[in-house]
């Protein structure tokens, strides 16, 4: 029976040991890839809410942690590699079994459209209302049903900054809107183009948006991270701590 | 063993056995009572909320106006004094995960909203009680808590096609509709998984008529000619020509056991 009380004792310490062990003996490297309001990258990163909220469930987890700033188009070549440990934010394709993702999603995103401000369509369920609009749609990405089953006229946006064109091309008529997966994005107040479009949002339609994990990390590491994310998730909300914040 | 010795045995285990299923069967009174105090609470929460954001569309459509009140714990503040002011009781104290979630998921589609509530170029920013509601739905239904709560009506008066009632939901409005009562079903589903549902009836307001209601209740005509009125509403959908008597559809719960216990 003492025995028996002792293996426990000595279970349960070196579990707490191991998990206090990966922690503080770990140095990750957090990538950040630009996602305004949440990270903003041409900014003062830190100054982000994204940044403030990981930095701190982190440091509460004693890992050591090197914080890079990434390009979109290098960000998961850098992940599958092991150049760096982890990646946010981030919506993990489908076809990506190189990388892995933690359990809980960071936040959700949801899409709409961007409309010159005196054309603004403000419940985007009234589909009745796109008949005959002419709406970008950026070539390849993938639309809401309420859009593809509606009377508008899908126009797709071609080219390297397709927001841009989005805007431009509203700003100048020829289009009425233009699809946007995230339009938070670009219709926060931060941003200069908050004067000169206004979104909304096809409620319902959300995209999942999480932190992503190099499979070169171990799996004790990674299951330390998960399990500090989710208790810190339960404790406060990312989504609700972005729109507590000051 | 003698016979009073086996009669005093069989006493014993019988008195044991009945207290034993009177103290089950307390149990389940109290949880049950529990659960649906819970769910009432949820109810009337969101109904709250509803109409405060009904109240608020002054603030919420203004220009140059401050917005505080809408965001943040100003809003749940705010969604508390109405509480308060509508079922004349305090609001529920914050004592389930699931009260919660709900609260911080209206504060966080508030903040979805605060560029439009903010944007002085638009003038109807199209957050009223209904979409608000579904705003809400939308939100908690990412959150993977096992907790849903739609403001639904019968299948064919949906305007948005996402909000159509479940078969369960349709199923209560046919009961109910014309005598309407709260619907309480312990033994549902949820997800697959065995939940409890309730599905409360909401009497038709005056203020759902402006856009449902005849064109007389539209406040886009207000000050015109009656040859000069229009069926479409201000959100741009066509009124239904409903009247206060009609049914008003109702708030649908759900919520997994497994997030009661």
């Amino acid at each position: 029976m003492v025995f028996a009380k002792k293996v426990k004792k000595i279970y349960c310490l070196s579990v707490l040991s191991l998990f206090s062990f990966v922690s503080l003996s770990q140095t990750l490297t957090v990538g950040f890839i630009d996602f305004p309001p949440h990270i903003a990258l041409h900014e003062e990163y830190k100054d982000s809410p994204l940044y403030q909220y990981i930095n701190k469930v982190f440091l509460q987890a004693n890992f050591k942690v090197v914080y890079v700033k990434l390009p979109r188009e290098r960000a998961f070549t850098e992940l599958i590699k092991g150049r760096v440990d982890v990646l946010m934010p981030t919506s993990i394709p489908s076809n990506h079994e190189t990388v892995r993702k933690l359990s809980v999603p960071l936040f959700h995103t949801v899409p709409g459209l961007c409309f010159k401000k005196e054309n603004y369509i403000p419940i985007l369920s009234a589909t009745h209302r796109f008949e005959k609009l002419n709406i970008g749609v950026p070539a390849g990405s993938q639309v809401v049903a309420a859009l593809t089953g509606s009377q508008a006229n899908l126009i797709p946006l071609k080219g390297e900054d397709v927001t841009s064109r989005g805007v431009e091309l509203t700003q100048r008529g020829r289009l009425d809107a233009f699809y946007h997966p995230s339009p938070v994005k670009v219709y926060h107040q931060e941003n200069p183009l908050y004067k000169e479009v206004a979104c909304s949002y096809f409620h319902g339609y959300s995209t999942p948006i999480y932190i992503a994990i190099t499979n070169t990390m171990s799996k004790e590491t990674f299951t330390a991270i998960n399990k500090i994310f989710q208790k810190a998730m339960l404790e406060e909300p990312y989504e609700y701590y972005f729109a507590m914040r000051k | 063993m003698t016979l009073s010795n086996i009669k005093k045995v069989a006493l014993k285990v019988f008195c044991i056995l009945s207290a034993s299923i009177y103290l089950i069967s307390f149990n389940v009174h109290a949880n049950d009572a529990h659960m649906k105090s819970l769910i009432n609470d949820i109810t009337k929460m969101y109904m709250s909320s509803m109409v405060y954001v009904f109240k608020s569309q002054q603030i919420i459509n203004g220009k140059n106006i401050d917005k505080k009140e809408l965001l943040g714990k100003r809003f749940i503040d705010n969604i508390k004094q109405t509480y308060l002011a509508k079922y004349k009781e305090e609001f529920p104290k914050e004592d389930h995960f699931a009260k919660t979630v709900l609260l911080q998921a209206m504060v966080e589609v508030m903040d979805d909203n605060k560029a439009l509530l903010y944007d002085d170029e638009i003038g109807f920013k199209g957050i009223i009680p209904a979409t608000f509601a579904f705003q809400l739905s939308a939100k908690l239904s990412t959150k993977g808590v096992g907790l849903k709560i739609k403001f639904t009506r019968t299948a064919g008066q949906i305007r948005n096609k996402l909000n159509r009632p479940d078969s369960w939901e349709s199923s209560v409005m046919k009961k109910i509709q014309n005598t309407p009562q709260i619907y309480y079903d312990e033994n549902a589903l949820l997800n697959g998984k065995p939940a409890i549902r309730q599905f409360t009836p909401l009497p038709m307001a005056h203020y759902c008529l402006a856009c449902h209601g005849v064109p007389d209740n539209n406040p886009l005509n207000a000050g015109k000619k009656r040859s000069e009125w229009s069926n479409i509403d201000i959100t741009g959908f066509e009124m239904e020509n409903w009247t206060i008597d009609d049914f008003g559809g109702g708030v649908s719960i759900s919520i997994e056991k497994s997030v009661l216990e």
